[in-house]
């Protein structure tokens, strides 16, 4: 729930989204929901000459299990509150 | 209570004393990073800073047998999904 | 396989309780390998060697002194690591329990 919750924080951000096929997208953050399924906008693949078939594609949705990484915009991420956040939800007994 | 030295009763606790530290992480398809960790989850996401990955390459159609590769790259701030984690080991405690 | 001599008649002694090692249930071992030596090999056929320090549900592991084993060879040492349940094929006791 918490990475959940810093997603949303991230919402029109621009990130890029590195699928585990190697294929990055970088695109504005344009929704995410709890299985962190990801919506990008106005999107560019980066290496486009090795997915030509991409180049047309101006939005996706990303199915989260599919992703590797996500680059975040470092300026918009509060570590300190991240840890305090992670502290708290480790401590609640509660399912993870 | 405590079985070893270490006061941890839990494996994710190994990974709470490590917040805001450096650590290192081994993921599927022959990658590592260190990175300062600053979230993580039951699903072992993280979230780190800082990053600088290491992705090894093993050439098997080199002439002189396997060749090994290593590229690095880095990365200011990472989400890492969990799935891809095989191991994170904390900075050394001494 | 040979032809053993006649076990003694049984009347004479109390059997000797089974060895411990050999009784209990998955569980049991797990909890009495804590604080041990052990060998964790995980799916890629990697192996650690270390103290378990703890363990969970979902075979989440946390180890001591670990040495990364690939194909026999020491290839990474960790002061403490944590092993993430899932790449886990097996935990196996490295000293007697």
């Amino acid at each position: 729930m918490l990475i959940f919750s810093v997603f949303k924080t991230l919402t029109d951000q621009q990130v890029i989204v590195e699928l585990k096929n190697d294929l990055s997208i970088t695109g504005v953050l344009k929704s995410v929901d709890q299985f962190l399924n990801i919506r990008l906008d106005n999107i560019k693949v980066l290496d486009e000459a090795r997915h030509p078939h991409m180049m047309a594609v101006k939005n996706c949705f990303i199915r989260g299990s599919v992703v590797r990484y996500v680059q975040l915009p470092a300026e918009h991420v509060d570590t300190q509150l991240l840890e305090d956040a992670t502290r708290r939800e480790a401590q609640n007994p509660n399912k993870r | 209570m405590d079985p070893s030295s270490s006061g941890i009763q839990e494996p994710f606790d190994l990974i709470r004393l490590s917040l805001s530290e450096r650590v290192f992480v081994k993921l599927r398809g022959d990658r590592e990073m260190t990175g300062i960790l600053h979230a993580y989850d039951g699903h072992m996401n993280l979230i780190m800073s800082d990053v600088e990955e290491t992705i090894t390459i093993v050439d098997t159609e080199s002439p002189e047998g396997s060749n090994v590769s290593v590229a690095k790259r880095k990365m200011d701030m990472l989400f890492v999904r969990g799935d891809g984690v095989i191991l994170v080991s904390p900075p050394s405690r001494s | 396989m040979d032809d053993s001599p006649p076990p003694p008649p049984p009347e004479n002694s109390t059997p000797p309780p089974p060895p411990q090692s050999h009784t209990g249930s998955p569980t049991d071992f797990l909890k009495g390998v804590v604080g041990k030596r052990v060998i964790v090999r995980l799916n890629s056929g990697v192996d650690y060697r270390g103290i378990l320090s703890c363990l969970d549900g979902y075979m989440n592991i946390a180890l001591e002194q670990t040495e990364e084993h690939v194909n026999g060879r020491v290839t990474n040492r960790y002061g403490d690591a944590f092993i993430r349940g899932n790449n886990v094929l097996y935990i196996s006791a490295a000293e007697p329990l």
